[in-house]
């Protein structure tokens, strides 16, 4: 072997390290993706439903009622119908909602929009009048509690924005109003 | 170059694929295993921007995931169909107690007893998470929490999954675009 066939040897790269990190790279990336950082509502049920036959005293809290002004139209991928398997899941396919919308009342107000709602959310919370007595700290005052009533119809996402704003307006104690149907 | 020193260099073995193909095999398995253990659903969550994150979960919280078309999911196992079950909430409310009754004898739920209105009720310290699409009707969710709420159940500490980011709108909360909250 010469010395210039040794020198043209040295010259070629190794491209087989390169193309495996980014490999790794990809999959690492991918998976971020996937993994989206889930957060959480905390809700605290009644504790003494059905157990407790003493009377108490009504709490006040505002209500946040949650309506359906448009159903709304679900929109399969193309091909397929809601009655449709994926078969690599064994699930129903997703739909996306198209035209959904929705409308609130914060105590009588009604309110068309989600911004709107935030707002009086975090008007009420700043009102003096809206601090409550609070039971675990005698002496002391809280701010009320509210309950999100959804109407029929009403899907998660109507109701997590709802609570969104409230949490954000400072309400501590988010309770939900059941027991109102399913859409006809 | 004499034959043996040409014999040497043909027996060097070059580790890079193999550890290469290590690293891809331990990033398989950490996922498949998260995966797994967390009984996660394929589910687009509803956007929360102000919630706190879900980020240190505890290991001994059941997960309930609720299918767009209502449908209750169990550890991938669809315990209530809509379609089938209709108005009959029976198989919810046997899903809540079996996962009280398992976590009691296995002690991975922690049980309280607390006097309310003159009565120990025994009730489940620990959180049960709820996992809804962002398009399932409220109804089924209300439906769980209201079987949690039950004095034979007594889960009252429920959480309600949501996401930083709209996976179907792409939509993303500000301090994951980079921008200030």
């Amino acid at each position: 072997m010469t010395a210039l066939e040794d020198a043209q040897e040295e010259v070629k790269p190794d491209m087989t390290p390169m193309i495996d990190v980014v490999f790794l790279m990809i999959i690492f990336f991918i998976c971020i993706d996937f993994k989206v950082l889930e957060s959480k509502l905390p809700a605290y049920l009644p504790k003494d439903k059905g157990s407790n036959p003493n009377k108490v005293d009504p709490q006040e809290q505002l209500s946040i009622k949650v309506y359906v002004d448009k159903v709304g139209t679900p929109e399969y991928p193309a091909g397929v119908d809601k009655n449709s398997v994926n078969i690599n899941t064994g699930r129903a396919y997703r739909f996306k909602l198209k035209d959904h919308k929705i409308r609130w009342e914060v105590g009588p107000k009604p309110f068309g929009t989600l911004a709107e709602v935030e707002a009086e959310l975090v008007r009420i919370a700043k009102d003096p009048n809206s601090q409550v007595a609070d039971d675990k700290h005698p002496g002391q005052k809280k701010l009320m509690s509210c309950v999100i009533e959804a109407y029929p119809g009403t899907y998660y996402d109507d109701v997590a924005k709802t609570a969104d704003a409230a949490h954000n307006a400072k309400f501590e104690e988010i309770n939900f109003g059941g027991g109102l149907g399913a859409k006809k | 170059m004499d034959v043996s020193k040409l014999v040497q260099q043909n027996i060097e073995m070059d580790m890079t694929p193999m550890i290469d193909c290590v690293f891809l095999l331990m990033i398989f398995f950490v996922l498949v295993i998260d995966l797994s253990q967390k009984n996660l659903e394929d589910l687009i969550l509803p956007r929360a921007v102000f919630q706190e994150p879900d980020d240190k979960p505890p290991e001994n919280r059941p997960i309930i995931n609720v299918l767009q078309n209502g449908s209750v999911v169990y550890n991938q196992k669809v315990i209530y169909d809509p379609a089938v079950h209709k108005t009959d909430y029976r198989p919810i409310k046997q899903l809540l107690l079996d996962i009280r009754a398992d976590g009691i004898n296995k002690k991975t739920l922690k049980l309280v007893e607390e006097n309310i209105g003159g009565r120990m009720v025994s009730l489940i310290d620990d959180p049960i998470l709820i996992r809804a699409d962002k398009w399932t009707e409220w109804n089924y969710i209300g439906e769980i929490m209201k079987q949690c709420s039950m004095p034979e159940i007594a889960f009252w500490k429920v959480e309600l999954a949501m996401s930083e980011q709209d996976k179907e709108t792409g939509e993303k909360n500000k301090k994951l675009t980079g921008g200030a909250k």
